[in-house]
This record gives structure tokens, sequence and C-alpha cells, in this order.
């Protein structure tokens, strides 16, 4: 969809109630539902994440958890199904309360939240954000609150402020709240050895690796980033006979003899920064499709929300945690080196490490909680944007996208096929703890 | 291919004399007289004007000394007549032009319709204009009677050739965001316009659109494979389009324009494209293209270059970072953030026969992800043909938030002096004061008909072993650009010789000339040695 079509979604939700696809539902007196509110941030939020700088894929899942948790809390006190996460994050300590016996406006809160909440994480953003943010707060406010009593808008408005402030404080102890040069170090140390990760550009500013230390993070669900270890890759050798040498050549075969459905693929799910959502906003977009889709209630949205992004952040930590244990070597090092010093990969290759693959530990982890949300073999259909002219792709279940967006790492020609599958299964691990959040009553 | 010399890739290339290989280079000097020259100028405005504020020179009285035109953006733009004596500081006197309108974002000075006399686009926000040379530095108004179609979209680029056989320019020019667009302007860019020349009239025809337009910072029409026939590289800016890349046009007469594709060779390359600056830095006959972006600006030379006479491919490999001009964060202070890079110019500035490379910065507005305090880069060529930033050094290493610039000899002698427009502080000029600094040669070029000031020309002057090539051109830096002399350091040459290659492909005969000099060089003439005041 492009930015005309998307914006005309957009507009539909706020104006009309409705998306071509997906479907927010309105209200009896025909304003906006909370969890339309929500979408329309949501869908800023995604452009924004392509559009600042700093928002590589490890920084979007975290300020997608946060957002979500943000969404998720604002609406805990009006909802008599759900129990806050308090204590059950770590470090979660405690959220602003409702005034007992208070009315509130729900779609108020969560326009008010997300109205604050937008400048916390993405207040670094450039000046066409600073502007469509100012834009968004006006417009959509004006929308919720007409036909409020204004005693309801301030005490809803405050609240929904109170949330995303306490949130964002929380945030800012975790380690990823200050990132500096487009998240690349002035200074870092590279480990010695042909098996190690080597740069892959001639970009200056990518010689050395992406947020080395982003697997120290705090996480939200799992104890650490060291929660959900991988077995390692492959003894690391040039001998045509070894494993290695294998599945470098397997990466090798696979971008030389591609087809046009493999092309798709790794096009489909490349989600390059700053040319994209990134994977962690495909996901999202994944999220908020089915949501529209399935007419999902404010509290089920909020939900999931919360646990998506929840298990996103916590799979890049897990996997940053490993990626800088094994350091390894991509394909395009090796394949150059010990194949053929003319290849070329597909896709750019990411600067960091290879082992084991980003994009399916996040996919692993969102296999794990969207199919524990909306059941196996969940039908859908993915038409997250597409700026390199994609087409939409079917899905039976979760599972199937989230082993497509593995495999399309190979397919591009950035990621062997051990990191890959270790990948997914950390992420399902990872995935494992955010479904044991009690969200329930 | 026509009239392509193959230079040696070896080092010790230049006509730059044993002992200084050895040698750091020269250290250009600069002192800032912005104030004392009576320069009193500020490019101002808030969203729409967060890109432009392009600077354009050229002579309009007739004396040689490059006059000037700076847009203003919400200011209306000020036009300064050159009021300096050769050698000697540098004097500016605003004087009314005609050229003073509001919401001008860039200028690009050309002679549309071949009388002699320089006529100027201005990009605007809203409506271009094209403003028509009557002589004495007096400008008017001539979109209806050229049949310039100057729309309503936010213009940011431009760039001008003549076709084979045209009596009448073909004017490319580039829009940016949907301006009307306030939640979601991102993929929201607007088309850019071929304006070719109306059938049997000395003016334009309606407005080819450029499909697809991926909002443009500059656009260069250049000869890159000197087949003789210029083609249009268009540098877009990747945070507004959806699916877009570097570009470039195959503009042939008499066909409509076609992209070069994947299976040509053309790379997929998205940058924050602001500016294009060329020159053939490596003699081969071939120019290097300087791209400017954000944090990695980009320095392309082709990938490979046949040595049967065939064309080469558009494919071009990225050699920035071998080459020392990534110029990716700054160099000073303690701010180590992302650069942000706008205007470009290669021009030498020491004239030790190594072109040296200009580049304004400037944060875009209030992105605290990328550096605040980004100084302007001046990086000198080395005789191993990398470069060495001395920006701090030669003192032109300001910290406003620039955005247009202007690499040209301002006081005529030999000197490149250097003028940068600040987007809401006060533009900034440095007079070239160099002691040291090698010899030169500045050359006008002139030939009969439309073309009058021969845009896509190639001027060859010889320097030691090796050929150094500047191609005429109307486009690239960023939103400004030069009509006038045409400059070349020559080291310590007391003569050499020069030839042009006129835009039809014809190459005059090499001529010997004495250095240190200005020449006229019409067509069919030998150079005439000219002397200012």
């Amino acid at each position: 969809m492009d930015a005309f079509r998307r914006m005309a979604a957009m507009l539909a939700v706020v104006m009309f109630g409705w998306t071509a696809g997906p479907h927010p539902a309105s209200a009896d007196d025909g304003r906006l539902e909370p969890q339309a509110m929500l979408a329309n941030w949501y869908y800023l939020m995604n452009e924004l994440v392509r559009h600042t700088a700093t928002y590589s894929p490890p920084v979007a899942s975290r300020s997608f958890g946060y957002l979500g948790i943000t969404a998720f809390e604002a609406r805990v006190g009006g909802s008599d199904r759900l129990v806050s996460l308090v204590g059950q994050l770590n470090d979660f300590k405690s959220v602003p309360a409702r005034l007992p016996g208070a009315a509130y406006d729900e779609t108020i809160i969560i326009g008010a939240a997300m109205s604050d909440a937008v400048v916390y994480y993405f207040g670094n953003t450039g000046p066409t954000g600073q502007r469509a943010i100012k834009a968004a707060q006006r417009k959509w406010r004006q929308l919720a609150v007409d036909g409020v009593p204004e005693d309801v808008v301030e005490r809803s408005e405050a609240f929904g402020k109170a949330m995303a402030a306490a949130i964002h404080q929380w945030s800012l102890e975790d380690g990823g709240a200050e990132i500096l040069n487009m998240g690349f170090p002035e200074n870092w140390e590279l480990p010695k050895g042909d098996d190690k990760w080597v740069p892959t550009n001639p970009i200056r500013q990518q010689q050395l690796p992406l947020l080395p230390e982003w697997g120290t993070k705090r996480t939200f669900a799992i104890p650490s980033g060291e929660t959900c270890p991988t077995p390692g890759n492959p003894a690391f050798s040039t001998q045509p006979d070894s494993q290695f040498y294998k599945e470098a050549n397997e990466v090798y075969v696979a971008v030389n003899d591609t087809t046009p459905e493999r092309t798709a693929i790794a096009r489909f799910w490349s989600d390059d920064p700053m040319l994209s959502m990134t994977p962690p906003g495909h996901w999202v977009s994944i999220a908020l499709q089915v949501t529209d889709k399935a007419k999902l209630s404010v509290d089920d949205t909020v939900d999931l929300l919360a646990r998506i992004g929840i298990a996103m952040s916590d799979a890049f930590v897990g996997c940053w945690d490993a990626k800088f244990k094994y350091n390894l070597v991509r394909p395009i090092t090796y394949i150059r080196k010990n194949i053929d010093p003319k290849w070329e990969p597909l896709l750019n290759t990411p600067p960091f490490p290879e082992y084991p693959s980003g994009h399916s530990t996040v996919s692993g982890a969102m296999d794990a909680v969207m199919t524990a949300f909306f059941g196996e073999n969940y039908a859908f259909e993915d038409k997250t944007g597409s700026p390199d002219g994609r087409n939409p792709r079917h899905y039976t279940s979760f599972h199937e996208a989230a082993e497509e967006a593995g495999i399309s790492r190979l397919y591009g020609g950035i990621h062997f096929h051990s990191a890959i599958v270790d990948g997914l299964d950390q992420g399902r691990c990872i995935g494992e703890f955010t479904n044991a959040l009690k969200t329930r009553k | 291919m026509r009239h392509l010399l193959i230079g040696a890739l070896v080092a010790g290339w230049l006509c730059v004399p044993a002992a200084a290989q050895e040698s750091a280079p020269v250290i250009p000097k600069f002192a800032e007289e912005t104030k004392a020259a009576g320069l009193d100028h500020t490019f101002a405005g808030e969203w729409e004007f967060m890109v432009g504020g392009g600077a354009a020179t050229f002579d309009c009285d007739d004396d040689g000394f490059p006059d000037l035109l700076m847009s203003g953006g919400v200011n209306k733009a000020k036009f300064y007549r050159n009021a300096s004596l050769r050698g000697g500081a540098i004097k500016f006197s605003a004087q009314e032009s005609g050229l003073e309108l509001d919401m001008v974002s860039g200028a690009y000075p050309l002679d549309v319709d071949g009388d002699g006399k320089t006529d100027l686009v201005l990009l605007r926000v809203g409506e271009n204009v094209v403003m028509r040379g009557l002589g004495g530095c007096r400008f008017e108004r001539a979109n209806e009677a050229w049949g310039f179609a100057g729309g309503d979209l936010w213009w940011t680029s431009l760039a001008a050739t003549w076709e084979h056989g045209a009596d009448w320019p073909t004017i490319a020019v580039g829009s940016y965001i949907d301006r009307k667009e306030e939640i979601s302007p991102w993929g929201s860019c607007t088309d850019n316009w071929l304006l070719r020349p109306a059938a049997r009239e000395r003016k334009f025809a309606a407005p080819v659109v450029l499909k697809p337009s991926f909002c443009p910072l500059s656009m260069l029409f250049t000869d890159w494979n000197r087949s003789g026939t210029p083609s249009l590289r268009v540098s877009n800016d990747r945070e507004y389009y959806e699916g877009g890349q570097e570009q470039m046009w195959k503009v042939e007469p008499g066909k409509e324009p076609s992209l070069y594709s994947a299976a040509e060779g053309w790379r997929n390359l998205r940058i924050w494209g602001m500016g294009i600056a060329g020159y053939d830095l490596n003699f081969d006959g071939y120019p290097e293209y300087f791209l400017t972006s954000m944090a990695d600006n980009k320095l392309q030379s082709l990938a490979a270059t046949p040595e049967d006479g065939s064309q080469p491919k558009p494919t071009y490999a990225d050699i920035a970072f071998a080459k020392g001009v990534t110029a990716h964060r700054p160099y000073m202070g303690d701010d180590s953030k992302p650069s942000t890079a706008w205007h470009t110019e290669f021009q030498d500035v020491n004239n030790d026969g190594q072109v040296d490379l200009f580049v304004v910065k400037g944060n875009v507005w209030e992105m605290p992800d990328f550096a605040a305090k980004d100084p302007n880069n001046l990086l000198i060529q080395r005789a191993d043909g990398k470069f060495v930033e001395a920006g701090d050094k030669a003192g032109v290493a300001s910290i406003a938030q620039g955005r247009g610039g202007a690499a040209v000899d301002l006081n005529l002698d030999g000197l490149i002096d250097l003028l940068v427009v600040n987007r809401n502080e006060p533009s900034e000029l440095w007079r070239n004061i160099t002691a040291d600094a090698g010899r030169w040669l500045q050359l006008r070029l002139a030939q009969p008909g439309p073309n009058r000031d021969a845009v896509g020309a190639w001027i060859e002057v010889k320097c030691g072993e090796h050929v150094m090539r500047r191609e005429v051109t109307v486009g690239g830096g960023h939103a400004g650009g030069h009509a006038g002399w045409h400059h070349f350091g020559v080291a310590d040459l007391a003569a050499t010789e020069l030839r042009v290659i006129w835009p039809d492909g014809t190459a005059a005969a090499w001529q010997k000339v004495p250095t240190d000099a200005f020449y006229l060089v019409e067509r069919d003439k030998s150079p005439a040695a000219w002397t200012p005041n």
C-alpha cells in the first residue's frame, strides 16, 4: 500500500470508522473507538520508525514494547477483564491509578497517552516527523473530545498523560534510551579471526557493528538476554566437506539460482532500516491488520499490542546477546574469500555479526505470541506497506509467516541456514515468557 | 565514444613538482570578509525552507567579475553587484535587479535565449520563474514570453542542456514533497518536469513529467559515458520517497526520456541525496560524482571502463572511503554525531593541479541525532589522489546551518573564494588569501548560435603528463550554480596547453598559453587573453 492509500486508510479510520481491509469499530454515537485511535497512532509511529535515523530494528522493538505497555496500562483501569503487568515485568513497579468512581473516556485516554508517548519515543525524529506529530495531536484530539463533557476530557487526558509519563520514566533506566551515532559505537574492539565478523561495506559509519551492547539491555519478560541461548554456529571451516562450507555454498547457490518467488520473498521481508518500518514494524503492521480484520475489542487489542511489543523487544535483546558472543562472519565475507570473489548477495548485508538471524528471532517470537493469541492455523493476508512495490502475501498460520521471514534471509544472501533455524527457536523460547504473562482476570 | 583519452592510473599522476609529491599539500588560507564585503543576507524560513538556500554567480554587467544572487526563502532574494577590484578585498553592492522575489529556494544562471545576456531560473516554493537578462544587471519575468511553465510545487532542483540541433535549452526541474500533506507527507513526492523546446518556436513546450519522481534535491545533465549526449542524473532524498532510488535518465533528441535500468547496469542506491558535483578525478576521461547526503557521502567512479573503446555501463563503485571523502561526521569540536551535507563543488583551492572538494554542512532542523555543530568541509587532494580535511586550518569551518554555496574567484586574483548560504543565519563569505598557491588559468567559452556559453562542452588543460577535464554544465550543487569563468590550477607551470571539445563534439586544436591569466575562448579562434578592469 503506498503512502496515499495508507493515509486514505488512516483517514477512513478517523473519519468513518472503517478501512478498506480492517474494520475498527465505532461506538453507537459514531465517535471513534479507542482501538481505532490506537491504530491511527500506531500507523503514524510505524512511519516514524522508518523516518527516524536512530530506529534500527532493536531500537524500534524497544519502543513498541513501551508503547504497547502504555496503551495496555492506560486501559486496564477501565476494563473488567484485564489485570496490570505491574510486578510481572522487570523493574516495573507501579503505574498511576484512576480516581475511583470518576467518569473517564477511553478514546481520550488512549489518544492522550499515545500523543505524549510518541514524543517520548520519537522526539528525535526530523522536522517532517515533528510536523506530522503536531498535526496528528491536534486533529485526532479534536475528533476524540467533540461532544465529551469538559471535566471528563480533562480527567481522561490527565490520566493518559500520566500513564505515558510513568512508563517513559521506567524506560529511561533500561540501557537503551540513548542512541548515539545512529547506534554505531565510536570505539569497539573487533574480535580477530577468519570466522569473525568484519565490516561488509565501504560506509565509514558502519566499520564498527551496530549496538554491540544491546544484549545487555534490561529485558521485559525474560530475566536477561542470556535467557534463551542458541546452540552456536557450526564449527568454522573452509573445507568443502565441512558443515560451515556447505551452509555457505547453500547461500551462494540460493542467490545465484534464485527464482522469482524466492526473490519476492526476500524483498517482502527485507525490512531495511530507514527504508522501511523494519522487522519489528512489519510484525506490528501484521498485528494491526489482523486485529482490524478480527474486529478485536479494545481489551484484546491492547493486550495483543503489549504482548507483541514485549516479545519483540526481548527477542532483539536475546538475539544481540548471542550475536556478540559468536561474532560470526557474514556470508558475503566468507563466500568472496572461499567460493567466489565477485559474489553479490540480493539484499544489503546488515552491519553486525551474522549468528543468529535477528529477523528470525523476532519472527519466532511473534509466531509464539500471535499463535497463542489467535490459535493455530490462523490464516491471514499481509498487505504491509510496500515501498518496493511488493505484492500482498497469504499465510495459513503465523508459523508459516515466521518460517518464511526466516528463510527470506538465506534467499537474500545475508544469513546461513543455522542462524535462521536457531534464531526462530530462540525467538519462540523468548515468546513463551511473554505468553506466560497474566493479563486477564 | 568520442575524444576519449584514457589516462594512466598511476601514482604521481599530476602536474605537481616531484618535491611536492613527497610533501603535504598546500593548505589554503581564507579570510572571513562577509561584513567587510557588504554582504548582509539571510535565507530564512520554516519547514518549506529546510532545504534550498542556493546561490547563483554570473556576470550581468560584463565586467568579468561574478555578480551574485542569493535565495531568501521567506525573505526576498537578494542581488549583489560585484564591486571588487582585482586582487583586492571582495566588495559587493546590493542593488535592485528585478530578481527580488520571495519564496525563492534556489537559482541557476544560463543564457536561455542566446542573446549573450545571462538569464536566471528562480526555483521557488510555489511558481518557478525564469528571469530574462536585460543587460546592466536588470531582469524581467519571462514565463509567459518563453512558455515557461512555473507550476505550483515545492521546487528544489534544476539542470539544463541544449539537445543536439536545438536552438532552445532543455530544462529539468525537480520538485519535493506535497506540501499540503501534514500527517503523512512521506511517499508524497510530486512530479519532476522536463521542459523541452517547442516545435518551430523559440520557447518551451508543455512540460513532460519525469515519472517516477523521487523528491530530488539535485539534478545534473552530464555526459557520464562521453557519448556526446548528456544524461540527467537525479539525486533523491530517500527520506520522502517510497520505492525510490538514485536515478539517471536517458534524454535523447526526439525521444521520450527513459531511465537507465538494472539490466543496463544501473545499481540501486538510496541516500539522502542533496547535492551533486562532477569531475574527472582519475584522468580516465569519465567524470566521478560526489553525492552529498547525511552521515556518509558518496564518491562514485565507474566500476569498469572498457578498453576496447565501447561505452561503459552505468555501474558505479563507491570510492568515498578509499579516497577519504566520506565526511560523515564533524572533524572538529565535541559533536561526533553524523553530519548533514548539502552544496558541493570540485575546485582547486590551492592551484596545485589537484582539484579539491568543498562541502557545505548544516543540521536539517533541530535533528538531535545529527550533529548540530557541523563544520563545512574543505577536502584537499593529495598527490596520491586521497583527500585530507583542511576546513579548520583554512578558516572556513563555520558551524552555522549551511545549505547552498559557491566556490568561485570573486576578486579575479586566480584564487577560488568561498560563499555559504546558511539557513536562518547570516550567509558567510571567505576570501582566499593563500600565499603559496600555484598558478592558474581561467577560461570563458563562447560560441555562435543559441547555446552561447557552450553548455555541454569539455575543457581540457594539460598538466604534466595528464589532462584535466571540466565539463560545462548547468545544474548540480545544492539549488545553485555559476556561469562565467572556468578555473584550473596548474601548479608551477608557466605555460600549458588547452583545448575545448565543443558541445557538438568538435575538438579544437590544442593551444599553448601562458598561465596566471584569463582567456576568452571563442569557437574557431585562438584563446584571447583578457584582463580585468
